[in-house]
């Protein structure tokens, strides 16, 4: 579609999620460009710390959602620039400049972006842990209550503690029944057959008596089949010990979410948190954070897939907010919105490369931060009823509302608080067929062309522009159910 | 006889590809339609499909052609799709026995869920793996004698039968959508275009240079 002109400050990027050579034009190529000065840097990310350790997370998502066009002006000028690029005049030689974190840094932003660690805990504290970490995880000793005033810290620490403890506790579980796990293998042929029997004995450590047991061990190789279909044009994956840590976490979080259990797509989630975190049980709980946020979307049955309640969510949505539209979708036979399925799968991971889905998760992690997401999975854990999520706007400081992230604000102040609100994915989601509104009702004559038009978004789509035109859908969509 | 444009067709074929994760369904897919293979390919979420205009019997073709995810979790989503299919390509992996005794419950999931009359053939895929081969070609055959299938064995990766299996599949459903209206004496329908269609997903970027062709 565009012209060549590869290659321009994207390589830089990429140079951090190295890809096979053979590989490189098999890949959507990588349009943001970290903008020197203007990501979240290393340096910057240190100087947000209190001298004790105190995250300034509202510092932090400033600059994370910094990409988000602000001004009327700046909208025009992206939307000619959008315009030039896709008539052709304007050759993609000049990559999107992206803000976001910097590549070096993302794994430990993440882990606070999705609530692994309260940004109220301190640096010393987190310091002592990771060493401990690395070390014995077993048998770290709890900090005495008296030298420390804050109760949440001490919340935080036993939550990381214990969180840690768990995964090696889970796993070594995992391990004593298939001893594949922790080996740096893993397996891809079933391990039980037809007959209900281990088609190798060798491989299962004890009886399958239990249900639950011989439906995870009948996942295993579904999760090796698709561990050898992730990523593999990224070098990483290039290493049997890479995909086997993939397996790991994949598999013991089927272990112990076996209410969901394992389901395709899951890898591509889980894959990013393996890239960027080095030690696994961190891996581990960062894909663990994010799929609190994505699991519902997981659940099947047999006649119907979670994610479909996202999908109708969304249907509400642009019923709502461009009736138009939505009229002609449904005169497609589209009004499911089923075309939409694998975005929300796998959070537009198919449709943009490694290094800008990651740009894009990021940005949209940012934007729906909420401050109390640490403790409130905390608590849900601890405790049979889930913890409130919403808080009433009213009661909070501007001060505090810049804790949260700009969509999970609106979602406050706008918002009412006895409705559930609904991910930013699915804003996204609909703010993508607003920008390609026109050629959907000139053009789609049948759902097919939908999906022809929408998989242009490969090579066109700014993620900035899209989750600013999410956040304008957003308030329209708030506002107007509102008031109705 | 001039290159007609993809939207001139006789006729809209809709196909559904099916069978266990990882037997080669969304390559044979991009065999057929865009003449590549992937070895980087990535497992298939929900749904996504692909289309090839082609002649068949000295008619024009659209094949519309939906690629399936694998995982049997994905079912409720997938079996949506049968409806209104008019043939099945049904694969399975010849170096992976377990996939071959899964076709019995695939269709199954046919006769429930799909038309009574749909067409559908038998796929050995990947023979090109010769050292690694674990069902025998004649089993196939006489399962698919059997169940009243027809059979062929492919191999994405070396291009091998794969426009033969579409053809034949492609073909036999022609001749019984041409017996159907001779014997109910309406014309063919100008196209079968009109059947409900639901959509999932979006078709990979087509431009793939590191696939071999």
């Amino acid at each position: 579609m565009f012209g060549g002109a590869k290659g321009g400050g994207a390589t830089e990027l990429d140079a951090f999620y190295p890809i096979r050579p053979e590989c490189k034009a098999d890949v959507p190529q990588t349009r943001f460009k970290p903008r020197a000065g203007k990501t979240l840097s290393e340096r910057r990310w240190h100087a947000s710390f209190t001298q004790d350790g105190h995250l300034d997370i509202a510092k932090v998502l400033r600059r994370i959602q910094r990409g988000l066009v602000k001004s009327y002006q700046e909208l025009v000028l992206v939307e000619l620039i959008f315009l030039l690029k896709i008539s052709g005049v304007l050759i993609e030689a000049a990559p999107l400049l992206a803000y976001g974190v910097h590549p070096s840094i993302k794994g430990v932003v993440w882990e606070f972006l999705l609530g692994c660690y309260d940004p109220n805990s301190t640096f010393e504290e987190r310091n002592l842990l990771k060493e401990q970490r690395s070390t014995s995880i077993r048998l770290l000793p709890l900090p005495d209550a008296s030298a420390y005033d804050h109760s949440s810290l001490l919340l935080a620490i036993t939550a990381i503690t214990a969180a840690l403890e768990k995964y090696n506790t889970w796993k070594a579980e995992c391990q004593r029944v298939v001893n594949v796990i922790g080996t740096g293998k893993f397996i891809t042929t079933p391990l039980i057959g037809e007959d209900g029997q281990p088609t190798d004995n060798s491989l299962i450590g004890v009886p399958l008596s239990d249900k639950k047991v011989l439906q995870w061990v009948q996942t295993l190789h579904q999760i090796g089949l698709d561990v050898v279909r992730t990523d593999r044009a990224l070098v990483f994956y290039e290493s049997e010990t890479n995909q086997a840590k993939l397996w790991d976490v994949l598999s013991v979080y089927t272990w112990l979410d076996d209410d969901i259990g394992y389901v395709q797509g899951m890898n591509d989630i889980c894959s990013p948190m393996v890239i960027l975190l080095e030690n696994e049980a961190d891996s581990f709980w960062c894909f663990e954070r994010a799929m609190r946020r994505m699991r519902e979307n997981f659940r099947t049955s047999a006649s119907s897939m979670g994610v479909q309640s996202q999908l109708s969510t969304l249907s509400q949505i642009m019923k709502t907010v461009d009736p138009k539209l939505h009229q002609h979708l449904d005169d497609l036979d589209g009004g499911e919105y089923l075309f939409a399925f694998r975005m929300l799968m796998v959070l537009f991971r198919r449709e943009f490369s490694f290094a800008d889905t990651l740009y894009l998760w990021e940005l949209m992690w940012g934007m729906e931060y909420n401050p109390n997401i640490f403790s409130l999975y905390e608590k849900s854990d601890s405790e049979s009823e889930p913890a409130e999520a919403n808080e009433n706007a009213h009661t909070l400081s501007a001060k505090s509302l810049k804790q949260y992230g700009k969509f999970e604000r609106k979602n406050l102040t706008i918002g009412n608080t006895e409705q559930q609100h609904s991910a930013l994915a699915v804003f996204l989601v609909a703010s993508v067929l607003e920008i390609k509104n026109r050629r959907i009702l000139k053009e789609a004559k049948g759902v097919d062309d939908v999906v022809k038009i929408l998989g242009d978004i490969t090579s066109t789509l700014d993620a900035k522009k899209a989750c600013t035109e999410a956040l304008k859908i957003q308030k329209k969509y708030l506002t107007k159910t509102k008031k109705a | 006889m001039a290159r007609r444009p993809d939207d001139e067709y006789d006729y809209l074929f809709k196909v559904v590809l099916i069978g266990d994760s990882g037997v080669g369904k969304s390559n044979l897919l991009s065999r057929f339609t865009r003449n590549e293979f992937c070895l980087e390919s990535k497992s298939t979420i929900g749904v996504e499909f692909a289309t090839r205009t082609l002649e068949v019997e000295g008619r024009t073709i659209k094949a519309q052609i939906w690629d399936t995810a694998g995982q049997e979790r994905y079912r409720a989503i997938t079996s949506a799709y049968y409806r209104g299919a008019l043939g099945a390509l049904l694969v399975y992996d010849v170096t992976k026995p377990t996939t071959f005794e899964n076709v019995s419950r695939w269709l199954k999931e046919l006769r429930d869920h799909a038309d009574a009359n749909i067409v559908i053939m038998l796929i050995g895929n990947k023979t090109d793996l010769k050292h690694l081969r674990a069902v025998a070609t004649e089993d196939a055959q006489s399962y698919a004698e059997k169940e009243g299938l027809s059979f062929i064995e492919t191999s994405a990766l070396e291009a091998t039968n794969v426009e033969k299996a579409f053809h034949t599949i492609l073909a036999e459903i022609y001749r019984i959508i041409s017996k159907k209206s001779l014997s109910s004496g309406e014309p063919a329908p100008a196209s079968v275009k009109e059947g409900k269609t639901i959509t999932v997903g979006g078709p990979e970027p087509t431009k793939k240079a590191c696939c071999t062709s």
